[in-house]
Parts: C-alpha cells; structure tokens; sequence
C-alpha cells in the first residue's frame, strides 16, 4: 500500500494520461495497483481456455471479478513479463488476486476451493455476501 | 561293442544316431568339434576321438553300416594309422583330390563302394566353388584343411558360418548309408588335422598347409565365437519376449488392452509406457487394498492405520505423478482412456473420474457419520461440482475455438492454420492437469474431513468401487456372444454371467 502514496504523483499523472504511461510506472506497481482496484481481480487473456474455465469459476459461485485482459492493453507484454517473474512460472495467466493479494494461477485456485478456503477469503474482501 | 543286427534295426538306430551327432554338432570343421554339444564337449581335447565317443555315448548300439559287423575299434585303429600315414605322404600330391588317397582310404573301409566316397568329396570340392551348397559346406572345411591344392578361393569361415545354419538341415539330410563314409571321413580328418597342427614331432609342414590349418583355426574360433553370441542373443530375446508375455497378461486379466483396433497404431511410446507404469500401479494398489482391509479387520492402532492410509493417499500421488508425465508425450491417450478398462472409461471426464460422482457414491456407502463430516462431505462435493463445471466450460471453449481455426479460414493458410490449431491443442494438457490435479485435492480433502478409521474405510470402498467396475469390464468383455441372437438374450446372458461369476472374481467381491 505504501507504494501508492510514495508513487502517488505518478499514479495521477499515469490516470490522466489514461494508459500513456512513461517509464516511470514499474509494471509491478501497475500490477498491484490494478489488483487493488476490485475484490477479485484476473489478468487473463482472452483467448485462452483457462482463463475463460476460471471466469465461469467465479461467475458459477457468483463472483463479479474484475479482468484484465493482457492481449487488449497495450502494454501487456510488460505486466505479463513481471507476472511471469512474480510467479516464477511460464505459463502465467490466469493469475487471481483477491482483496489486493495474490493467490496464484488455476492449480492454487482450485486447490484453495476444494480445501475450502477460498469462499471465506472472497467473504472477507466482499466479493461474496452469504 | 557294436553288434550288427538287421537292415532295418540299423537304419533306424542310424538315423538316431545321425540325429543326436547332428544335434550335438559334431558334423563340424576340425577344431569346430570343440563347439559340438554338451554332450561332448568333455572331448574337447581329442576332438577326433570325441566324435567317435560320442556316438559312443549318444546311442551304444550300431554305428551306420551297410549290414555288415563293423569293428570300432578296428576304425580308431585305421585311422590313426592313416593319420601317420597322412603326415608321411604330407610332401606329395594333395590327400583326397588325387587317384591314391582315395585307393589309400577305401583301404580302410573296404566293405564301402568307390562312389559314395566320391559323392562325399564330389560334394565337397562342389562346395568348395560354391559356398551355398548345403551338402557340401559340412565336409568343406576338413578336406580343405588337408588338400592346399584341392580348392579355389573358398573361404573357410564362411563355409563354417553356413555350417552353423545347415547343421539341422545336415542332420536330416543324411540319413542314409551315404552318410557314415563322409561321418567317419571327417572323423578322419579332423584327427589328421589335428595331428598335423600339433605334432611337432613329425616331418616339418608345407608352408601353404600351416597357413591353411591356421586359417581353419581362425576360422573355427570365430564361427564360435559368432554362435556364443548368437546364443547368448537368442537367450536375452528369449527373456525379453516372455516378460512382454507376463505383462500382456497381467494387463489383458485386468481388462486394460481392449481391442485398440484404429488407435493401436497410434499408440505411442509414452502411451505404451503408461499403460505399463499404470498396469504395476494396479498391483500396488491391491497390496495396498490388503493393507488396508487387514489394518480394519485387525483393529490397528491410531498410528499404524494413520500410517496406511497415509501411504494410499501418496500411492494416489504418485498415479497423478505419471499421468502428469504421460500428459506431455501423449495426452490423447489420457484423454480417450484406452488405459483405463471399459467401465471406468464410459464415466471418463477429462482423462480419470469425476471427483463428484464419487463422493456421492461415498456419502451413501459411509454411512455412519457425524453431522459435521455429512456437512462437509456436501461442501467438498459442491466445491468439486463447481470446479468441474469450469473446467468443463474451458474445456468446451478449447473445443470450439480448434473447430473455428480447423474448419475456417482460406486454404491457402493451411500451414498457419495447422499451427495455430497445434497451439491450442497444446492446452488439452493443462486442462488434464488440472482435472488430476481436482481428484487429488478431492482425496486430500476427504483425508482431512474424515478419522482415521473412517478414512480407511472410504479408501476401501474407492478401491472396491473401481476393482468392482474393472471386474465388470473383463467379465462383459469375455461375455458368451452367440447367446445375444436369441430372442430372451438378456435373460440368457445374465444366467451365464452368474454361471460365471462364482468361479471367478471372487476377491472383487468382499464384504466390508
């Protein structure tokens, strides 16, 4: 959280400018900025199948997650890259962020479900009400 | 020592005869006498000898002869003396191409016509010019060794090495009188040969004949050699081919390789692989099985039995470990689980069982539990349900998109096409990953809602269950299919699926 009020300046600046973002944004801020924004955020991208398995996920269990689709913003490639060194594996999308934490790819998520600790953390960033 | 007895007695025996020597190899160039059988190779040393003594063992009746007694003695007894004789005339002409030593060996076997001796080197100066002649490779190397004049060319390892392949074909070939005059020729010979390679005692050799006797040793150690290997290569394929043999077996009993038809030529290695890791897996897991039910019946204590169950739980692991790997080299065989038997597979999802039917299937059959664990067995099932239902729609997602870019677009981008179409095939395997990896969150669950005790019983019943469908698909597999023309088929083939099952199966079907 303190990245914000240290980079405010160039979060406002980054909000006119409206994705014309110089240098100066390090895409991992721009990752845990955007993951701070919703309860539930995904970067995903759009054609691939997972991504689409893990938005029903949510959607199923009645979840409005936010998404970021990688392929549609322009600098994509950046956060995608920082996602890959964040997680350390290659194949990163989907990658589930819930109440500003990171929680993983589909393995952690369905993992997290079946052993029952997914519901209360979606309760207690308020992406879920009973 | 060996009475002549009638024509027909003796032909008989003859062939016997003829048979073992041939069996034994001893129809062999000179020192390949030592390669002869294990019957004779206690002779090794004196390898004329151990022709004759192992006739002399082999069958103690009457040598060949043409009806007439023949004194054995009297022929060891010859041929030494023409073995001597052999190293005195060594200077002249060649032994047996020339007028004199025939007249010098039909001394010895007087009783014997001129021509079947002349057929027996008529034959093998043939073979010397041809090397492929059969009748003649097995006289080949004794003649060549004592006449340096009588043939061209002819190489004595090949002619050993035809030897080897003609043995039997000799042995069954001679089964005649005309045989033993070329028998004991060689029986001669290679005593002459020996004679003459290890005396030093006589008269100084020709050059060319020592050159000679030292090419049919070589020639001899190296058709040896070459058959040690042959054999030894033999044995190993011998093993390999009845190992295949259990395994087959084993996987046919558990009704793993149904006719694959169309797909078994797509069965590729990491199938193949899989397909035998998953047949010893099977094995395991009913020692385990064993485990468990023992572990139940002998009411073991808290640790023991946490022991076991700890130990079905990562022998799942492990399952999902393989199927992990098997997914990189061949997911399409996880997928269309021709691994798995024909029950199991009608209720495949995404290469294994559906986390949900099962749990269903074992809040029903553990029925005794607390409230709590009811709740929760609910929950893990609704969870799964969930989780299944997303996957199923990526899955179908995946599916869609492959029949757009496969069946769309101009064929003029046909490699771009099949490229993109590999890309996203490429995605079937997260998806079985997954799936795998859901069962084994399932099973983890179900280890922490439940005790000890009762987690062995929900192991048990989950490996009844799928020994029991397995089961199934082997008895429906070898199901009486003529029954199914009548008109009450079905009752007809209930009653020999009962008729059948008490006699088989029975293990599959315990009480717990």
């Amino acid at each position: 959280m303190h990245y914000q009020t240290a980079s405010w300046g160039n979060y406002v600046a980054a909000s006119r400018n409206n994705g014309m973002v110089g240098v100066g944004v390090d895409p991992l801020e721009r990752i845990e900025r955007l993951a701070s924004e919703n309860a539930v955020v995904i970067f995903s991208i759009s054609s691939c199948c997972m991504c689409h398995a893990i938005k029903r996920l949510f959607c199923g269990m009645g979840v409005n997650p936010a998404v970021h689709e990688l392929d549609e913003d322009p600098l994509g490639k950046d956060l995608e890259r920082a996602l890959i060194r964040l997680l350390g594996t290659s194949s990163v999308v989907p990658v589930v962020f819930i109440g500003g934490k990171l929680v993983g790819t589909m393995d952690r998520v369905m993992a997290c479900h079946i052993n029952g600790t997914l519901v209360p953390l979606l309760k207690e960033a308020g992406a879920l009400w009973l | 020592m060996f009475a002549g007895t009638g024509r027909r007695e003796w032909s008989k025996e003859a062939k016997r005869v003829v048979a073992c020597m041939g069996s034994q190899r001893i129809i062999g160039g000179g020192l390949g006498l030592s390669e002869a059988g294990p019957s004779t190779h206690h002779h090794h040393h004196v390898p004329s000898y151990g022709v004759l003594h192992g006739i002399n063992t082999a069958n103690p009746s009457t040598l060949i002869n043409e009806g007439h007694a023949f004194n054995f003695g009297e022929l060891e007894e010859a041929i030494v003396l023409q073995g001597v004789k052999a190293r005195n005339d060594e200077g002249k002409a060649p032994l047996f191409t020339t007028a004199p030593r025939p007249a010098a060996t039909l001394e010895m076997f007087p009783s014997w016509p001129i021509r079947f001796h002349q057929t027996s080197r008529g034959g093998s100066k043939s073979g010397g010019e041809s090397t492929d002649s059969a009748l003649s490779t097995k006289t080949e190397p004794p003649f060549e060794a004592e006449s340096p004049m009588s043939k061209k060319a002819t190489t004595p390892s090949l002619d050993h090495q035809h030897q080897l392949q003609h043995d039997h074909h000799d042995a069954s070939r001679i089964v005649g009188p005309s045989s033993s005059p070329q028998n004991q020729s060689q029986a001669k010979s290679p005593h002459e040969k020996r004679k003459g390679a290890g005396s030093t005692s006589e008269k100084p050799l020709d050059a060319k004949t020592l050159r000679r006797l030292a090419q049919n040793r070589e020639a001899a150690r190296k058709s040896r050699l070459r058959k040690k290997a042959y054999v030894q290569q033999l044995e190993s394929s011998r093993l390999k081919l009845t190992q295949l043999e259990q395994d087959l077996q084993r996987a046919r009993s558990q009704g793993l390789f149904m006719d694959c038809g169309g797909v078994g030529g797509n069965l590729s290695s990491g199938g193949a692989m899989f397909d035998l890791e998953y047949g010893r897996w099977l094995e395991e897991e009913q020692r385990l099985m064993g485990e468990l039910r023992n572990g139940v019946q002998a009411a073991v204590s808290e640790g023991e039995m946490r022991g076991i169950v700890d130990g079905y739980l990562s022998h799942y692991d492990e399952l999902f470990r393989l199927k992990s790997v098997a997914a990189k080299s061949d997911v399409f065989h996880l997928i269309n689980g021709m691994w798995t038997s024909q029950a199991e597979r009608c209720f495949l999802w995404i290469g294994g069982f559906k986390p949900s039917d099962l749990i269903t299937m074992l809040i029903q059959q553990l029925e005794p539990l607390a409230e709590q664990q009811i709740m929760g067995m609910y929950g893990l099932r609704h969870s799964s349900q969930q989780a299944e239902d997303a996957l199923s729609q990526g899955l179908d997602q995946l599916q869609q998109s492959l029949v757009d870019t496969i069946a769309g677009g101009p064929i003029v981008d046909g490699v771009q096409q099949m490229v993109v179409a590999m890309g996203k095939l490429a995605n079937l395997e997260g998806f079985v990953r997954q799936a795998d990896n859901l069962r084994q969150q399932t099973l983890h669950q179900l280890c922490r809602l439940l005790t000890v005790r009762q987690a062995a019983r929900c192991f048990i019943v989950i490996g009844e269950y799928y020994g029991r469908l397995r089961a199934l698909s082997s008895l429906w597999a070898s199901r009486p299919r003529e029954t199914l023309m009548s008109d009450d088929n079905s009752c007809q083939t209930t009653t020999d699926l009962q008729m059948v099952h008490p006699s088989h199966h029975q293990n599959h079907f315990p009480s717990f």
